[in-house]
C-alpha cells in the first residue's frame, strides 16, 4: 500500500470519506460478480443486494460519526490544554526572575493575610464551642470608683439567679487551685480548677463525655466531694481510662470521687477571655461543685465569682439587664442606698474578644494594605510582561493563532501562577499562624479556637483562580494582536504607550502611599513599645527566679483554722532559702507584679473620722514574707522593711508605697507617724496597723497601667496559703528552681510548686500583646516597602528601556551623564513624592484607629511621620538609582540604530 | 440492525483477526470474512462499515487512505497495539465460551 494524504486526514470531512469508502466497496463487489460472468447491470444489482439495507447502514454510520466527532473534540481540547500547560510551564521557567518575583509577592501577600485572618476568625468571628453560644451572657458589676467587670458576691448572684429563672438559666463559677499529684511517682502540682454551681454545664450546653454532670445534691453542704476532669487532665492523670468514673483522687488533702470527664477541648473558663482579677488558668482542668448556704445567700461583701446566663427563647439581653438592674435597685434601697454598684452584661463572644479586638482589627487593616500592595505589584508585573511579549503574540497571531487560543494560553499561565502562589501562601499562613500564636503564649483569648479553616483555604484558592482568569483575560486584551502589523513593525517600542505607563505609575504611587502608611503604623508601635519597655516597673527583674508555692487548702478557705500552719511553712521555707548558697535574698508575695491579679480593698487612717461609703481609701494590698523587697530590689524610701519581730501577737504593722503615702498620709515623711486599718484584713480584729515603712511604687497590673496606692502586710500577721516565692541569685536564676523545689519538699512534703519562671520572663510576657502587634506590623511594613521598591524599580526600568532612543538622541545632542541621571531620578522622585503625600494624608486619616494601642507617643507624631516619609523617599530613590545609572550608559549610536 | 451482542462481538473479533496480518481495506476484510466463514456470519456486507468505524473510534483500528495494487484509492485499516491486545483477549474469551457452549450442547441429560 502506498500512503496518500487525503483532506480528511487533516480536517474532518467524514461524510465524503464514508461515501468514497462505500462506493469503493460496491465497485469492487460489482467487479467480483462480473468476473463470475454476470452482466454489469446484474452485477451491480447483486452487489447492492449483498450490501444490504442501505438506509439502515447509512443511519448506523451517521450515528458512529457523531460519536467519533464528539470523542475527537474532547481529545483535542485535552491535548490543547496539556499543550497550554506545558507551554505555560516552559515560559514561566524561562522567565525565572519574573516567575519568582510574582510567586514571592503572591505567597507573601496571601500568606500574611490568611494568617491574620485565621487568627481574627478564631478570636472574633467563629462561634464559641458551646451550644447556641449567641444566647450566652456574662454578668458583671461595675462602679465608678472600683472599675468595670467586677465579680459578683454570693449574695448578689443568689438574688439574680432567683429573680431571673423565667428568662434565663444562670450559673456562677470561681477559680480554685488544687494541689494534686497526677501519679504516685510525680510531685504534687497546682492544677487550675473552677468551683461551679450545678447548672454550669447545662448553661454552656456541654455534657461530660463520660459520666454525669453535677446535680444539686453534689453541691449541698456536707455532700461527699466530687470532681469532673478535663479530657487533658484525664489523659494525664488516669491514662485515658474510661473506668476512672467512681475512682477516688486525692486533691488538696481531700478525697474526691471522679464523676465525669469533659469532652476534648472543653476548658471553660479560660483565663485569657475573662478579667485577670478572677485568676483563672489559661485552661481550666477540673471542676468541683459550689453550693450556697443560707448565710452565703445573705453575703454581699466578698465579690469573688463570675456569673454566666443562658437566655431562654424569647428573652433578650436588654430585657435581662433591666430585670437584674431592678433586682439590685430593690436591694440597694433596702440595705445600702449610697452604694455605687451596677450590673453590666456582655455576650460571651464580645467578652472573649474584647481586649484584643482593636489590636486585631488594626492588624487586619494593616495586612489588608499589604495585600493591596501585593496585588498592585503583581498587576504591574503582569502588565509589563504582557507588553513586553506583544511581539510574540503578534507573531503567533500572524501564524494563525486565534484570539481565543492566545487568551486561553494567557489564562492558563496566570491561573498556574495564581494557584501556585496561593498554595505557597497557604503553606506560609499555616506556619505564620503558629508563629503568631507563639508570640503571645497563654494571653491570646480563644487561642484554642484558632484553627486553619478549610473554608478560608477554599475561599483563598477560589479567589486565586478567579484572579488568575481575570488577569489572563485582561492581559489578552492588552496583548494587542489586533494590530498585528503595527506590533511587528514597531517592535517593543510602541508596546508602552502613555496609557499603560500611566496605569503602572498610578499603581506604584498607591504602593508607595500604602507602604508609608504601614511604616508609620509600625514606627508608632515600635516607639510605643520602646517607651513601655523603659517604664520603671519599680523592681529589678534581672537575676530573680519565681514560682507559685502553695499548701493544700482542704475544703473551705479557713485562715483561723489553718493560718498558723501556713505562716510556719513560709517562715521555714524562707529561712532555708535565704541561707542557701548563691541566694542573695529570698521572699514571697501574694500577687506577683505584672503577672498575678492583685487584690484590692479599702483602708482608713486611725484618728481621722470614719470614711463615708464610697470615699474610703482604696488600695491594692499584698501579703509578703521574708526579704521580698530586697529580693525584688524595691527601694525603701523611709522606715524599715518587715523583720523577724513582726509576728502574730506583736504590734500589727504595714508598709505602704509612695503613692499611698502621697494620696492618703500627706507624703513619705509623715506617713511613718500614722496607723491605718485594712478592711480586708482577716487576721483578726482589723487591728490598727502602724506604718513602719514606705517603699517605691510598683507597676502591679501592667506597665502602661496607672500607679496605684499599695499596702504590704506580713504573712506572719495575715496568713496566706499560697505565695509567689521570689529568689534573687548571684548567677543564673534558673538554677534556683531545683533549690526551691527541694527546700519546699523538706519544709513540707504536701506543698506544691507551679509556674516557675524568671522575673525577666514575667516582665517580657507582660508585653506579649504589644510585642505581637509591633512585630507583625513591622514585618508587614518592611515587606510592603520591599514590594514598593520592586514596583518602582520595575516602572523606572521600563521607562528607561522605552526612552532609550530619546536618551540616545539627547546624548547625541550633547546632554551630559548628569543630565540624564537627573532626568530619570526626577521621574522616580515624582512618583515617590506623590506617593508619600498620599500616604501621609492616609496615615493621618487612620491615626485614630491606632491611638488606643499606643503608650507615650502621639498617633500623629510629627517626628515619626517625618522620619517615615524620609525613609520612604530614601528607599524609593535607591530603587530608581540602578535603572537611572543604566540610562547613563546608553550608547547613542546603538540606541539610535536599534528599534 | 447490527444484530445481537453475540453477533457484534463475533464480527468485531473477525475484523480484528482480518487485519492482524497487515493493513486491509474494508472490501478485503469483508471478503476474507466471507471466504473463511462460508458466508455464515455476514448476512449484509454493509454492516461491516459501522463496525469498522466503531473499532476505529475505540482506538483498536487505525485508518489511513492508500492506493491499491490496481491504482485505486481505498481506506486501509490496521491493527493498533491496543487492538492487538484486544484481539488476544477476545480470542481467548471466545474459545473458552465456544468450547463451553459446544460441551453443553453435546452433553447427554444428567
Amino acid at each position: 500500500m502506498r500512503r496518500i494524504i487525503r483532506r480528511s486526514d487533516l480536517r474532518d470531512d467524514s461524510a465524503r470519506d464514508v461515501s468514497d469508502e462505500l462506493r469503493f466497496h460496491l465497485e469492487m463487489r460489482t467487479q467480483e460478480f462480473i468476473e463470475r460472468g454476470m452482466s454489469p447491470e446484474d452485477a451491480r444489482r447483486a452487489a447492492a443486494r449483498a450490501f444490504g439495507d442501505m438506509g439502515a447502514i447509512d443511519a448506523a454510520l451517521r450515528h458512529e460519526s457523531v460519536l467519533r466527532d464528539r470523542y475527537r473534540a474532547r481529545r483535542d481540547r485535552l491535548h490543547e490544554m496539556v499543550a497550554d500547560i506545558r507551554f505555560a510551564l516552559r515560559t514561566l521557567r524561562k522567565n525565572a526572575g519574573f516567575t519568582a518575583a510574582t510567586l514571592a509577592t503572591l505567597a507573601l501577600g496571601i500568606g500574611a493575610a490568611t494568617a491574620v485572618f485565621t487568627v481574627v476568625n478564631g478570636v472574633l468571628l467563629r462561634p464559641l464551642p458551646y451550644r447556641d453560644p449567641s444566647r450566652l451572657l456574662m454578668v458583671w458589676m461595675s462602679s465608678k470608683q472600683y472599675g468595670e467587670e467586677l465579680p459578683l458576691s454570693s449574695g448578689f448572684y443568689s438574688d439574680l439567679a432567683a429573680g431571673t429563672t423565667a428568662m434565663a438559666q444562670t450559673a456562677a463559677f470561681r477559680s480554685w487551685r488544687y494541689t494534686f499529684a497526677p501519679s504516685n511517682a510525680s510531685d504534687a502540682e497546682q492544677v487550675e480548677g473552677a468551683r461551679v454551681t450545678p447548672s454550669f454545664f447545662d448553661v454552656l450546653g456541654i455534657r461530660p463525655a463520660i459520666g454525669r454532670p453535677f446535680n444539686e445534691a453534689d453541691a449541698a453542704v456536707g455532700a461527699p466531694p466530687v470532681v469532673i476532669l478535663s479530657d487533658a487532665l484525664w489523659r494525664r492523670a488516669a491514662g485515658g481510662d474510661r473506668a476512672v468514673v467512681g475512682r477516688q483522687l486525692e486533691m488538696s488533702g481531700q478525697r474526691f470521687t471522679v464523676i465525669g470527664v469533659m469532652p476534648p477541648g472543653f476548658s471553660f473558663p479560660r483565663g485569657a477571655e475573662l478579667p485577670a482579677g478572677l485568676a483563672f488558668g489559661a485552661r481550666t482542668q477540673l471542676w468541683t461543685p459550689m453550693g450556697f448556704t443560707e448565710k452565703d445567700r445573705q453575703s454581699y461583701a466578698t465579690q469573688n465569682m463570675a456569673a454566666i446566663a443562658r437566655l431562654r427563647p424569647g428573652a433578650s439581653a436588654p430585657q435581662f439587664h433591666t430585670t437584674i438592674t431592678s433586682i439590685l435597685e430593690r436591694w440597694r434601697l433596702a440595705v445600702a442606698p449610697k452604694l455605687d454598684l451596677h450590673y453590666s452584661v456582655a455576650t460571651l463572644i464580645e467578652q472573649a474578644g474584647e481586649h484584643v479586638r482593636r489590636g486585631l482589627l488594626f492588624l487586619l487593616a494593616a495586612v489588608g494594605l499589604l495585600l493591596c500592595i501585593a496585588w498592585a505589584n503583581v498587576t504591574s508585573l503582569l502588565v509589563a510582561r504582557t507588553t513586553r511579549r506583544r511581539r510574540e503574540f503578534a507573531v503567533r497571531a500572524a501564524l494563525g493563532a486565534g484570539r481565543a487560543r492566545i487568551a486561553a494560553q494567557l489564562v492558563t499561565e496566570n491561573v498556574i501562577l495564581a494557584l501556585a502562589g496561593s498554595m505557597l501562601g497557604l503553606a506560609i499562613s499555616i506556619w505564620a499562624t503558629r508563629a503568631m500564636l507563639a508570640l503571645v503564649p497563654g494571653s491570646m483569648p480563644r487561642a484554642d479556637d484558632i484553627a486553619i479553616d478549610w473554608r478560608v483555604m477554599l475561599a483563598v484558592s477560589a479567589a486565586a483562580l478567579v484572579a488568575g482568569i481575570a488577569f489572563g483575560l485582561a492581559a489578552s486584551t492588552q496583548a494587542g494582536f489586533a494590530h498585528v502589523a503595527s506590533s511587528l513593525r514597531d517592535g517593543t517600542r510602541s508596546a508602552t504607550g502613555r496609557h499603560s505607563t500611566f496605569g503602572r505609575r498610578a499603581l506604584v504611587v498607591a504602593e508607595v502611599a500604602l507602604s508609608l502608611m504601614l511604616l508609620i503604623g509600625a514606627s508608632l508601635l515600635t516607639v510605643s513599645f520602646a517607651r513601655l519597655q523603659r517604664v520603671e516597673p519599680g523592681f529589678d527583674p534581672s537575676h530573680v527566679m519565681t514560682a507559685a508555692v502553695g499548701l493544700p487548702v482542704p475544703g473551705e478557705f479557713n485562715p483561723k483554722r489553718d493560718g498558723a500552719e501556713w505562716a510556719r511553712f513560709f517562715r521555714g521555707l524562707q529561712d532555708r532559702l535565704s541561707q542557701s548558697p548563691g541566694v542573695e535574698a529570698a521572699g514571697g508575695v501574694s500577687a506577683l507584679p505584672l503577672a498575678d491579679a492583685v487584690e484590692s480593698g479599702s483602708t482608713s487612717t486611725i484618728g481621722e473620722p470614719p470614711p463615708i461609703p464610697g470615699k474610703a481609701h482604696f488600695t491594692e494590698y499584698l501579703v509578703t514574707e521574708g526579704d521580698y523587697f530586697r529580693a525584688m530590689r524595691i527601694s525603701l524610701l523611709g522606715g524599715r522593711t518587715f523583720n523577724g519581730t513582726d509576728v502574730a501577737g506583736s504590734q500589727p504593722v504595714v508598709i505602704v508605697n509612695r503613692e499611698y503615702a502621697r494620696k492618703y498620709l500627706g507624703g513619705t515623711a509623715t506617713a511613718l507617724t500614722h496607723q491605718i486599718r485594712v478592711f480586708s484584713d482577716f487576721s483578726g480584729g482589723r487591728d490598727a496597723r502602724s506604718v513602719v515603712g514606705v517603699v517605691d511604687n510598683v507597676q502591679s497590673g501592667a506597665l502602661d497601667g496607672p500607679v496605684q496606692p499599695q499596702v504590704y502586710l506580713p504573712e506572719q500577721q495575715m496568713n496566706y496559703p499560697g505565695l509567689a516565692v521570689v529568689v534573687r541569685t548571684r548567677d543564673d536564676p534558673t538554677a534556683a528552681l531545683t533549690l526551691v523545689r527541694q527546700q519546699m519538699k523538706e519544709t513540707d512534703p504536701r506543698a506544691a510548686l507551679d509556674h516557675p519562671r524568671t522575673m525577666q520572663r514575667v516582665f517580657d510576657e507582660s508585653l506579649a500583646r504589644q510585642r505581637f502587634s509591633m512585630t507583625l506590623i513591622t514585618v508587614f511594613a518592611v515587606a510592603a516597602l520591599v514590594l514598593a521598591m520592586i514596583g518602582l524599580y520595575g516602572v523606572i526600568s521600563l521607562m528607561v528601556n522605552n526612552r532609550r532612543r530619546e536618551i540616545g538622541v539627547r546624548m547625541a545632542l550633547g546632554a551630559r551623564t548628569a543630565d540624564v541621571l537627573r532626568m530619570i531620578l526626577a521621574e522616580g522622585a515624582m512618583i515617590a513624592a506623590v506617593g508619600v503625600a498620599v500616604g501621609l494624608v492616609g496615615a493621618f486619616a487612620l491615626s485614630r484607629l491606632v491611638s488606643t494601642l499606643l503608650y507615650g507617643v502621639s498617633p500623629t507624631s510629627v517626628a515619626i511621620y517625618t522620619s517615615a516619609a524620609l525613609l520612604t523617599v530614601l528607599v524609593t530613590t535607591a530603587a530608581t538609582l540602578a535603572p537611572a545609572r543604566r540610562a547613563t550608559r546608553v550608547d547613542p549610536t546603538v540606541a539610535l540604530r536599534s528599534d | 440492525m447490527a444484530g445481537s451482542d453475540l453477533f457484534t462481538g463475533t464480527l468485531d473479533l473477525l475484523i480484528l483477526k482480518a487485519v492482524s496480518w497487515g493493513p486491509r481495506h474494508g472490501y478485503a476484510i469483508g471478503r476474507w470474512i466471507r471466504d473463511t466463514t462460508s458466508e455464515d456470519v455476514i448476512v449484509q456486507e454493509g454492516v461491516l462499515y459501522p463496525a469498522l468505524h466503531r473499532l476505529g473510534r475505540r482506538g483498536w483500528l487505525a485508518e489511513q487512505w492508500g492506493v491499491t495494487d490496481t491504482g485505486r484509492e481505498a481506506k486501509y485499516y490496521s491493527l493498533t497495539s491496543d487492538g492487538r491486545g484486544q484481539l488476544r483477549a477476545e480470542t481467548k474469551r471466545w474459545s473458552r465460551f465456544s468450547s463451553a457452549v459446544s460441551k453443553a450442547l453435546t452433553s447427554s441429560p444428567a
